[in-house]
């Protein structure tokens, strides 16, 4: 594989009459994501020596791609996700199911995929949180496309986190509309609390400040919580550019953004059926795109602030929120039809940094949940499975000759090793979100007082 | 399993746009094939043992086409509807090259099933290459039909005779057929729709499935994967992302059996290499040549399952194992070759070939590894090593010799 190649992120919208893909100059192909109507259904690579392409071929290539997505979407049954962990579902009702999809001669023009205006779902308001520190650029880049949705939230929210210079609250400031908190508590966990106490909307959103919104993104949110065993839901994650070999192996080789096309819901059932194995919460999606009800909050769900970027479990906070919410009887889904665009780290160093914190930060949540729980399927995913998965990793390493996507992967096992000293650190630093000692936000000294006030009440 | 004496599986055609049909295995069955269809383009194919006599509910049925079919058939409309209308100006001129060797039973089925598929006249031509015949049964086949012709190449060798085809032809496009497959009616149609959608492509493939499961010979090689019954359109080009080795591992294209060239593009690559596909000993090889010139010359290779036709597989297990050493052997022949004649692409074949030896050494060893549903008879696979290893031995050299040495007794 020659990570130095770049590509192009491209997205076709099949409502639109197919046109052919042009070549993009300087790039080794471009990654299509194929949509209908603003949901995306399949993604696939077509390199530039098969470009330019004519339209019967993108219509060849397309109508593979997104086949069992759209499947999914009209009948369910028979091209359902398998959930992370468990089998291929077996279709219930093959008859019917077979009989209802022979039915549908245009499966594209039959997908409704718009949101349906149901009573109840207009009422439920959504606030869109941005959690950031020390990245004014990213973070505009990030409110300029939520400005560019087709809906408006009740609120969004800028949540800047332990901040070392004003910079944030400058770049907040150009976009008029956009409510500004600081939260001098380091770390995601405390921020995303931060928001959860703050925000009005009966729905909270969160975006990573280096991301940037599908502008369908705020409009489908409210959508996804018509379930009300539904507490949290996440959404797809697609790349904004492939430009650098970082970038890359971090889409190609890591996957950890990738859930697939199809809607996937962990429910009751699911966590008591894994739960003596270990369930794979960090395969429910990704922090970057999540929505929450505030009523969690209200509930006494917090993010733990030992876990997340800032602290010292540098990753996990979101996982571990979601072993929570199933523990608690609630469900979470995973629904691709919410989209965001994530800009990826651009250098090698960032990346191994990011891997390394990722898995320190995973075997710090196995821990703790562990430590809350008391499962042994958390212990169990910890010294067995964990283990295991590295050998198979390192012997791909060797086999590969150490190419530099698998080189990263040393990086992640000494995240995990040093993730085992968590275990220490859990008594000693006691969780600081627990309901009722949460502090309410405070503006940090380097910031008057008066500004603060100033960007609440706007 | 594979050690049971008689084993017999019937065939049924499922067609989608009917009522679901009655699957009732006979009483001397041992199992079930299905064929599935919408609207006459095949969308799946499925296998399995079943103690005759049986009936498959139409509840069990529907699963399983669901299992099989159901992305295909979502597939397969969404193209129908987002396909541009194409409206070709015109039909291509076709010839279509059967190159045979004494089997003149074979290939009287197969010219019947072509004179079905439609129109066989004006730009439409049937080629019997008559492959060193020790008889003159062949000639009399071909004459039964009025628009064969007939022309008789007499040095002994599959790509000798492919060659000759490609000298007698005078079409745009050249397909060729084994004389043991027979066409199905679309076949035709479909390879005219597939050239009009892609009038660039160098080579056209289509699926090959069992015209018959009833020997345990041909059970086990169409478990063991058969001929690849993918039933996707793919149009591939000159790299595959994800697929380093890529146009290496020739095999993923299709098959000898069914495949159709553009003869100008067969013209400038300067035709078959005849030292592979020579008969006994190196009866192999020739197609994945082929498949990997076109591709590697920068030309498209398109995937078409509405080009369906039928393969009589070997009867006797003897000549099925046979028949999987000469694989391994006609595979590597042809791997040597390339290796000789690109440097460039060297890095990708010892990467594929490594993949090769790791992949079968993964069948042999499937049934003790993991507890895995899919079963090759060892001695299959066994045989097709030891042919790609001897291959991999310098027999394509040797066979290049034998063929120096036949062209001078026939010159």
């Amino acid at each position: 594989m020659n990570w130095q190649d770049r590509w192009k992120p491209v997205s076709v919208e099949l409502a639109d009459p197919l046109e052919g893909l042009a070549c993009e100059p300087g790039y080794a192909g471009i990654r299509t994501v194929f949509f209908w109507k603003g949901v995306a259904l399949g993604h696939c690579w077509i390199a530039a020596t098969q470009l330019p392409l004519a339209p019967q071929h993108l219509a060849s290539i397309a109508s593979g791609t997104v086949a069992q997505a759209v499947g999914d979407y009209l009948v369910a049954q028979g091209f359902q996700s398998a959930l992370p962990g468990l089998p291929e579902p077996t279709p219930e009702n093959a008859e019917g199911t077979l009989k209802s999809l022979l039915a549908i001669e245009r499966p594209l023009a039959e997908l409704n995929l718009e949101p349906e205006p149901k009573s109840g779902c207009e009422s439920r308001t959504v606030s869109i949180v941005i959690c950031t520190r020390e990245r004014p650029d990213d973070l505009a880049r990030c409110l300029a496309s939520l400005e560019a949705c087709t809906e408006r939230p009740v609120e969004i929210l800028v949540i800047d986190n332990a901040p070392q210079s004003d910079a944030t609250r400058l770049a907040v400031e150009r976009f008029p509309d956009v409510k500004y908190y600081c939260e001098t508590q380091r770390g995601l966990s405390a921020a995303r609390n931060a928001a959860l106490a703050h925000a009005v909307g009966d729905i909270v959103a969160f975006i990573d400040d280096d991301a940037i919104a599908h502008p369908g993104w705020i409009g489908r949110v409210p959508h996804a919580f018509d379930d009300p065993e539904v507490m949290v839901v996440t959404g797809l994650v697609l790349p904004a550019e492939l430009e650098t070999p970082a970038q890359r192996i971090f889409e190609e080789s890591y996957r950890f953004f990738h859930h697939g096309y199809r809607r996937r819901k962990f429910d009751v059932a699911y966590f008591a059926r894994l739960k003596d194995k270990g369930v794979p919460v960090w395969s429910i999606g990704a922090g970057a795109n999540m929505a929450i009800r505030r009523s969690a909050y209200e509930q006494g769900f917090r993010f733990d602030t030992r876990l997340g970027p800032g602290v010292f479990g540098g990753c996990g906070e979101d996982s571990e929120f979601w072993y929570r919410v199933l523990a608690r009887g609630w469900s979470c889904v995973y629904d691709p039809s919410l989209c965001i665009y994530h800009h990826h780290r651009r250098e090698l160093r960032d990346l191994r940094r990011l891997i390394f914190e990722y898995m320190k930060g995973h075997v710090a949540a196995l821990i703790l949940q562990f430590a809350n729980h008391r499962r042994l399927g958390d212990l169990r995913r910890l010294l067995l499975a964990l283990p295991l998965e590295y050998g198979m990793l390192l012997a791909r390493l060797v086999a590969s000759r150490f190419a530099v996507d698998n080189r990263i992967l040393l990086r992640g096992a000494a995240g995990c090793f040093v993730g085992l000293g968590f275990a220490f650190r859990l008594h000693r630093t006691p969780d600081r979100a627990v309901a009722g000692q949460i502090r309410l936000p405070i503006c940090s000294q380097a910031q008057p007082a008066e500004w603060n006030q100033n960007a609440t009440n706007r | 399993m594979w050690n049971s004496a008689k084993q017999r599986y019937r065939i049924f055609e499922i067609e989608l746009a009917d009522p679901l049909p009655e699957i009732a295995v006979p009483a001397d069955c041992s199992g079930m094939a299905a064929v599935i269809r919408l609207r006459g383009t095949p969308v799946g194919f499925f296998m399995e043992p079943m103690r005759g006599p049986a009936t498959l509910g139409s509840s069990e049925l529907a699963s399983r086409i669901l299992r099989h079919a159901g992305k295909q058939i979502v597939s397969e409309r969404i193209y129908r509807e987002k396909k541009p209308l194409v409206a070709p100006a015109r039909s291509p001129a076709i010839d279509i090259a059967i190159c045979t060797h004494n089997r003149p039973d074979a290939l009287a089925a197969c010219l019947k099933s072509l004179f079905t598929t439609g129109e066989i006249h004006g730009p439409i031509r049937v080629l019997v290459i008559d492959n060193a015949p020790p008889d003159d049964r062949t000639r009399e086949v071909a004459a039964a039909f009025p628009a064969v012709r007939y022309v008789l190449e007499p040095k002994p060798g599959l790509d000798f005779a492919r060659n000759r085809a490609i000298e007698e032809a005078e079409g745009e496009l050249l397909a060729f057929l084994d004389d043991d497959v027979t066409v199905d009616p679309g076949w035709l149609e479909r390879l005219q729709d597939a050239w009009a959608a892609n009038p660039d492509a160098g080579a056209f493939l289509g699926p090959i499935l069992p015209m018959e499961l009833e020997t345990r010979a041909q059970i086990v090689f169409e478990r063991m994967g058969g001929f690849g019954k993918s039933f996707e359109r793919i149009r591939y080009g000159s790299t595959l992302p994800d697929v380093e080795t890529y146009p290496v591992g020739a095999g993923i294209f299709g098959a000898g059996a069914n495949m159709v060239f553009r003869l100008d593009v067969l013209r400038k690559l300067g035709g078959f290499d005849d030292a592979l596909d020579t008969g006994a000993p190196l009866p192999g090889g020739g197609d994945l040549d082929m498949f990997y010139r076109v591709a590697r010359a920068g030309y498209a290779l398109v995937r078409e399952p509405g080009m369906l036709v039928f393969h009589q597989h070997r009867r006797e297990y003897g000549k099925l194992r046979r028949q999987m050493w000469t694989w391994g052997l006609g595979a590597m022949a042809y791997i040597t070759k390339s290796w000789r004649a690109e440097p460039e692409q060297r890095r990708k074949i010892r990467q594929w070939v490594l993949w090769w030896l790791v992949y079968q050494m993964g069948k042999l060893l499937a049934p003790v590894l993991r507890r895995s549903s899919k079963r090759w008879p060892w001695d299959m696979v066994l045989a097709e090593i030891v042919g790609g290893i001897v291959g991999l031995c310098g027999e394509y050299v040797r066979s290049r010799r034998r063929v120096e040495r036949l062209r001078r007794r026939f010159a």
